[in-house]
């Protein structure tokens, strides 16, 4: 029983740093129709960029908002240097993630080319072991669950609230519309490649603060929780993948404690492979 | 030296039959299956546990289930099989709603977790330590470590790959093949026309699995070892950057792009001494290297390094190699053909000019002769065919079409007008089958079709055409037209695999009567162009004269008209008469009311999603409720 309710806490724990990488890569989706897979690249060359600020001498929290801001710069980058141009002559959805795809392995292995094979870890105080019953994470951790809900209510807030927001809802609804409604569409998908990448930049930290140690290549098997929390609460839909994210999250740490630890990614994948099949606008979604 | 040739030799045979496997699968069925590797891996392993001993052997070091130690060449059959048969459950995947690139991705994340899955069960193929001491084939009879075995090996490679090349281009270049193309051109629009794009995926993924198989049990046969490191999903990247580099839709281009990028890119470089102190770059730059190939082809040369080639087929009948647009032999079909060409309207300013000349002077006959469509029942006017009550559709809350009841009459000419969104298209969509309806239940020939796929209906004879350009871009005219052809022999893979000789002489019959459509509509100079090349207007007749060609028994035709200059309209509608007489019950969707004036009988005019009034033109024209809300416009 112990172990269910410690399983609980790592759940939320998962679920935090995927919310994070989950809610950035669907609003990606949803405003510029961009399956992007090479998001769990930028996400690595982030928590690298974290790492470099954090071997300066620099805590590993101030080293998220490099992380942040690269974040930010590389996904900018990667839609006005490869996606748009790609978009603007026409090319179909399929070609895009295998466009995508290129640009994963330019992202993963041009790190590993220049931060070397090994793993690496930030320097990082845990904090205190805090304990309610079997209910147990240390400080640091609890940090990235609060850091994670915050943010959730940040996009929400952007979401429902400013003109940004509705914005970027009109703009995934029907772009040609929004366009003719006078919403400067261009500027929008800047914005929000910007935003959602800074999404996945923390997201970077923050799992490498999660992982203990990572490598170029440790977000492989990431990506796909992140596509099962998206398909889970539909494509597109910001909320869904918060959802998504939370019901990964505990049901991949939970069947880890019921199971087996090795196959906790794999209920993940079922799950994806479920959406899929089934429904694959999400259980929010409109059936197809 | 020997060994380093053998072994390129060997591992160019590997790639070239794997790329070709995708090639079929990718280039001419447009599966995307990101998960490509998972089948040379499970070919790899199939092989290598039914070669083996039982997992006992060798002091036990390694566990695996199988070991059935069977000789050769049972292992590398089993290879192709377990490849195959893989196939069969991504199927559901690849199935016929999901769009194409959230299949791919669904595939990716299979890739991925086999691999973990592998990786981490041991008991199964001993886990992340992988196969080894895998008996290489006949091992018994020859040291395999002779030169003479090394050279056998190798040439057996390459002629297996020689092989599995004459197989794949023996069922692209038969009808299966040109509809796996038209798939991949366009899946929605294949799907209305008859063909079942779930069996026509499925078979492609199980042929394109099988092949993999077989290039994975040939490796295994020669390395001797097979573990979760040598099929990461990053390997399926560098056979897709084969196939895209070689060039999409030709399997030759398939083994260039397998000799330039797997073999000469991976393989040949692996002997670059390693930088000291850093033994990961290299490989590491290799990957950079294939993902900037990848996206700088897809740029800069989408079509490859050989570009699928254009299947001409008319080539020698229209009296040259490439037809032109304009013929200026002055016979009287030349004329003819000239005539009705300039008339369609140009779709950009980039058209032929020679197309624009005013068209001569002809006496359109007043009469026109019967189109060389099969009609399958005898003319028997007044009965009701197709029929529908409180067909529904919403579109996340907004009704496009609502509780509308239509009646059909056998060989009657109906129209539907109705302003922009008064929900015509998708009314002709769920009738078709192409959309599923919220509500409602839809019969045909006295028969519910409304749980019935697009593509069964569409071989009952219910065929439609649609509003935008739905042409197979990257299939020319006439093959446009033949692709229609419900029930060719060539059309199953058992069919393409016996060859011309069992539907060589159906395939000339199709090819008269697509010839015989085209010179009716006047188009036979454009034959052998792709379809994707024509003016807009030329590609609205392309798509009447393909779904004619499909033995309509009912023509759903969606705006067929829009585009096409007035007297050509004029003329189709004439031809769309002569059906009628002959016995084809046609429902056009049309703006132009002269166009429904001069043919149509009854009309219906819908409005936000429901049916004003329905009648004579003339009866409608009276109807001041009509009137107001379109007519006026």
């Amino acid at each position: 029983m112990s172990l269910f309710v410690e399983s609980i806490g790592f759940g939320l724990l998962t679920a935090a740093v995927l919310a994070l990488a989950a809610v950035g890569f669907t609003l990606q989706f949803a405003v510029t129709n961009v399956l992007n897979l090479a998001y769990s690249g930028v996400m690595i060359v982030a928590a690298y960029a974290a790492y470099a600020v954090n071997q300066a001498g620099v805590s590993i929290w101030i080293g998220a908002l490099a992380a942040v801001a690269a974040g930010s710069l590389l996904s900018l980058l990667l839609n006005n240097g490869v996606y748009r141009p790609f978009q603007r002559r026409g090319t179909p959805p399929v070609s895009m993630v295998i466009v995508s795809l290129g640009m994963l392995l330019i992202l993963v292995f041009g790190t590993q080319a220049v931060a070397g094979p090994t793993n690496v870890s930030y320097v990082m105080n845990q904090g205190a072991t805090l304990k309610a019953g079997s209910f147990e994470l240390t400080v640091a951790q609890v940090a990235m669950i609060i850091l994670s809900i915050v943010v959730m209510v940040l996009v929400h807030v952007m979401m429902r609230y400013t003109r940004l927001g509705k914005a970027m809802r009109a703009t995934s609804a029907n772009r040609n519309l929004a366009r003719n409604c006078g919403i400067r569409t261009d500027r929008v998908v800047t914005i929000t490649w910007l935003v959602t990448g800074a999404l996945c930049g923390l997201a970077g930290a923050v799992f490498g603060m999660n992982a203990g140690t990572f490598g170029a290549t440790s977000t492989d098997v990431f990506l796909v929780l992140i596509l099962a929390a998206v398909f889970l609460g539909g494509p597109g839909e910001a909320y869904g993948a918060m959802l998504g994210a939370l019901v990964i999250g505990l049901a991949t740490e939970i069947s880890a404690s019921l199971i087996v630890s090795d196959y906790k990614d794999v209920v993940a994948f079922v799950i994806l492979i479920a959406m899929l099949t089934v429904r694959p606008n999400g259980l929010l979604g409109a059936r197809v | 030296m020997v060994y380093y040739i053998t072994t390129i030799l060997v591992y160019g045979g590997v790639d070239a039959i794997a790329c070709l496997g995708l090639s079929q699968q990718f280039g001419t069925a447009g599966v995307t299956n990101f998960g490509f590797i998972i089948f040379q891996a499970a070919g790899a392993y199939a092989a290598g546990v039914l070669s083996l001993p039982p997992d006992s052997a060798n002091g036990a070091f390694q566990s695996y289930v199988g070991g059935l130690n069977l000789p050769f060449p049972f292992p590398l059959i089993g290879a192709a099989l377990v490849g195959g048969l893989l196939a069969i459950p991504f199927a559901a995947i690849v199935g016929r709603r999901l769009r194409g690139d959230f299949a791919a991705v669904g595939l990716l994340v299979t890739a991925v977790m086999f691999n973990l899955l592998v990786t981490n069960y041991v008991p199964f193929l001993n886990g992340a330590a992988g196969l080894s001491l895998v008996p290489s084939p006949l091992q018994d009879v020859i040291n395999p470590q002779s030169t003479g075995y090394q050279w056998g090996y190798s040439i057996a490679a390459v002629l297996l790959a020689f092989v599995t090349y004459r197989f794949v281009r023996r069922i692209t270049n038969s009808p299966y093949g040109r509809t796996l193309r038209a798939m991949r051109d366009n899946d929605v629009v294949a799907d209305s026309l008859g063909k079942n794009l779930r069996s026509l995926r499925t078979s492609s993924l199980v042929i394109g699995g099988a092949i993999a198989g077989l290039s994975g049990g040939l490796l295994v046969g020669f390395i001797n070892l097979w573990d979760p490191q040598a099929w990461g999903y990053a390997e399926t990247i560098v056979l897709f950057a084969a196939v895209i580099i070689g060039g999409l839709g030709n399997h030759r281009g398939a083994v260039l792009g397998a000799i330039l990028v797997p073999l000469a890119f991976e393989e040949a470089t692996r002997y670059i001494p390693p930088v000291p102190n850093d033994p990961g770059l290299v490989p590491a730059l290799q990957w950079v290297a294939i993902g900037l190939l990848i996206v700088f082809f897809l740029w800069f040369r989408p079509q490859g390094i050989l570009p699928e080639r254009r299947r001409v087929i008319m080539g020698d009948r229209a009296g040259g190699a490439v037809a032109p647009l304009a013929p200026e032999v002055p016979s009287r079909g030349a004329v003819a053909t000239a005539a009705v060409v300039s008339e369609v309207a140009p779709a950009g300013a980039a058209e032929d000019a020679a197309s624009r000349t005013p068209p001569p002077d002809v006496n359109l006959p007043a009469q026109p002769e019967p189109l060389p469509v099969r009609v399958r029942r005898p003319p028997f006017a007044g009965d009701v065919i197709l029929e529908c009550v409180g067909l529904s559709r919403s579109f996340e809350g907004v009704h496009a079409v609502d509780d509308v009841s239509l009646s059909f009459q056998r060989a009657r000419l109906s129209g539907i007008i109705g302003p922009n969104g008064a929900g015509k298209s998708t009314a002709l969509a769920m009738l078709a089958g192409t959309l599923p309806p919220t509500a409602g239940r839809i019969r045909y020939r006295g028969e519910d079709v409304t749980a019935l796929p697009a593509y069964r209906r569409a071989r009952r004879g219910l065929v439609r055409t649609f509003q935008l350009a739905s042409e197979f871009k990257r299939l020319t005219v006439m093959e446009n037209l033949i692709a229609a052809i419900p029930d060719q022999r060539g059309e199953t893979f058992r069919g393409a695999f016996l060859g011309r000789r069992y539907w060589g002489a159906q395939e000339r019959e199709a090819i008269d009567r697509a010839a015989a459509m085209l010179e009716r509509f006047g188009l036979s100079a454009l034959a052998d162009r792709y379809a994707g090349d024509l003016s807009g207007g030329q590609r609205r007749l392309v798509e009447i004269m393909r779904a004619l060609m499909a033995d309509p028994e009912v023509l759903l035709l969606d705006e067929p008209m829009a585009g096409v200059h007035p007297r050509l309209a004029h003329q189709i509608g004439m031809q769309l008469v002569a059906l009628c007489e002959a016995g084809i019950t046609v429902v056009m969707v049309e703006h132009e009311l002269s166009i429904m004036d001069e043919f149509c009988d009854p009309v219906i005019v819908m409005a936000e999603g429901r049916v004003l009034a329905e009648g004579t033109m003339a009866a409608l024209r009276s109807n001041a409720e009509v009137v107001d809300a379109y007519l006026v416009g």
